[in-house]
């Protein structure tokens, strides 16, 4: 398993049980968590047979704010139901008025288990919009003769999605640049942080040529400047790192954008998840070496030799097995 | 083996050889003790002149011998931020385990990475000669091991990094 999933495994695995010829309904109540603090309420609040999916996000506000509501209406229409209670958004399926083929059927399970990566696509697709017009405005103009808004790109849509760390998302008329600031909980990750960073930013000069440009620094970029609440900087203490993904038109064509936008929400699992897969590895590593070295220095005791030995009438000891 | 390493190691065997001549001393301060010299530091005429073998400016051993023990402190090459954490992580780990190690002392000596503290109870119970070969590729192994999980690293990094961005392509 190199890359995460952009469905919840669990919430799929459960309404696939579910959702199966000749399962017979039963009362769900069950709680899923998902990455960056997101947590998914599976219940049968009503009857066994109408199963309640709810999801809790903590930015949902600032999600709403930029159209994840026109999102999930598109996604999910008719399942939709009033937010359960402690929850930001609700879907609820009949068991008794499921579809009738299975292609329906995985495909609605599909859809289900990406609720995340419904509600956190919103802002992206706003962006990939924004930068469709403003390509199409900048047209018009030279270079030089643009106005200020279509030189300049549009606002930045910030999604604080974790308690410290959050997305930055700015179109321009060229590109549209994704920014993830990202906190390092101990020095020994944000060494290896900067090892795996300095492997993105370089690889695309090795070989994905056609990959987003990668850049990662520790002070804000200048995308940023003027967003409050802004930590990091020269000398600043915390370990903030900004990691900037520029796309570049060819990731922003409508084929293509559902895939990017899957892909680019995982990064920061990815990168973490990867950051102590490799700590654990070395962990095991040194533990086996650890062991070696004990071997070498048993070696040094020397062996207690072992004697014949004999009782007073000249009989010999035997061990029995 | 590198051609500046041999002569270093070299070294250190013989130094070690020659630092290894223990006997059992009891303690002049306190009746009926028997206490590593080189820790207490009672008395200085037991101390013999500590030596230091330096391989450059990063690598060095120092060996502080006394008329019953013997304190071996290695500093180990760090060339850059990574080694730092690998090496501060391994000796770490090591001194964790120092009871299973007989000879490692818990805490090493400022400006050295680990620590180790050789008693005439420790020549008499195992081979002299068995220890330090110990030492010696306890020196070798630890610089081999930490460029491996350095490599191991960078490598890991790189596939981490290409198989995340390949999707794009």
């Amino acid at each position: 398993m190199l890359l995460l999933d952009y469905q919840n495994v669990l919430i799929e695995s459960l309404l696939k049980d579910r959702f199966a010829p000749g399962a017979t309904p039963t009362s769900i109540d069950q709680v899923v968590s998902d990455f960056d603090n997101v947590t998914f309420h599976i219940s049968t609040p009503e009857s066994k047979t109408k199963i309640l999916v709810s999801l809790a996000i903590k930015c949902y506000p600032e999600l709403a704010k930029y159209g994840a509501e026109e999102v999930l209406q598109r996604e999910y229409g008719s399942l939709i139901v009033q937010p359960e209670n402690g929850y930001d958004f609700s879907v609820q399926v009949d068991l008794e008025q499921l579809p009738s083929s299975d292609e329906e059927k995985t495909e609605l399970i599909r859809k289900i288990s990406l609720l995340k990566r419904n509600a956190m696509a919103a802002p992206f697709e706003q962006a990939f919009d924004e930068f469709a017009s403003l390509q199409e405005q900048a047209r018009q103009y030279t270079s030089e003769s643009a106005p200020q808004g279509v030189r300049e790109g549009g606002t930045v849509r910030a999604i604080h999605y974790r308690e410290e760390e959050a997305i930055y998302i700015k179109a321009s008329h060229d590109r549209v640049t994704v920014i993830f600031s990202t906190i390092f909980r101990e020095e020994t990750d944000r060494v290896y942080g900067k090892v795996f960073l300095q492997e993105f930013v370089d690889a695309r000069k090795r070989g994905v040529q056609n990959a987003p440009q990668v850049l990662a620094r520790d002070d804000p970029p200048l995308e940023l400047q003027g967003i409050p609440g802004l930590k990091g900087g020269k000398g600043a203490e915390g370990g903030v790192t900004y990691v900037t993904f520029v796309l570049f038109p060819r990731h922003l064509t409508p084929q293509r954008r559902a895939e990017v936008i899957s892909h680019i929400q995982t990064f920061r699992d990815y990168f973490h998840y990867h950051i102590k897969a490799s700590k654990a590895y070395i962990h095991s590593r040194m533990r086996r070496r650890t062991a070696d070295f004990l071997q070498v220095l048993r070696r040094a005791r020397p062996e207690a030799e072992e004697k014949e030995r004999k009782t007073a009438s000249g009989r010999t000891f035997t061990v029995k097995s | 083996m590198s051609q500046s390493l041999r002569p270093y190691l070299s070294c250190v065997r013989s130094t070690l050889t020659a630092a290894l001549s223990l006997s059992n001393f009891a303690s002049q301060a306190a009746e009926r003790h028997n206490v590593p010299e080189i820790e207490a530091a009672s008395s200085p005429e037991l101390l013999l002149n500590p030596l230091t073998v330096s391989r450059n400016a990063e690598e060095r051993v120092l060996v502080e011998p006394s008329v019953n023990s013997v304190r071996v402190s290695i500093r180990i090459k760090q060339a850059d931020e990574i080694e730092h954490i690998l090496v501060h992580k391994f000796t770490r780990f090591l001194t964790q385990r120092a009871e299973a190690f007989f000879i490692l002392r818990r805490k090493a000596v400022p400006g050295y990475d680990i620590s180790f503290l050789i008693t005439n109870l420790h020549t008499e119970e195992m081979l002299k000669h068995k220890l330090v070969d110990f030492i010696i590729e306890f020196m070798e192994e630890v610089d081999k091991e930490i460029s491996e999980m350095k490599l191991f690293l960078n490598a890991r990094a790189r596939f981490v990094a290409e198989s995340f961005l390949t999707p794009f392509d």
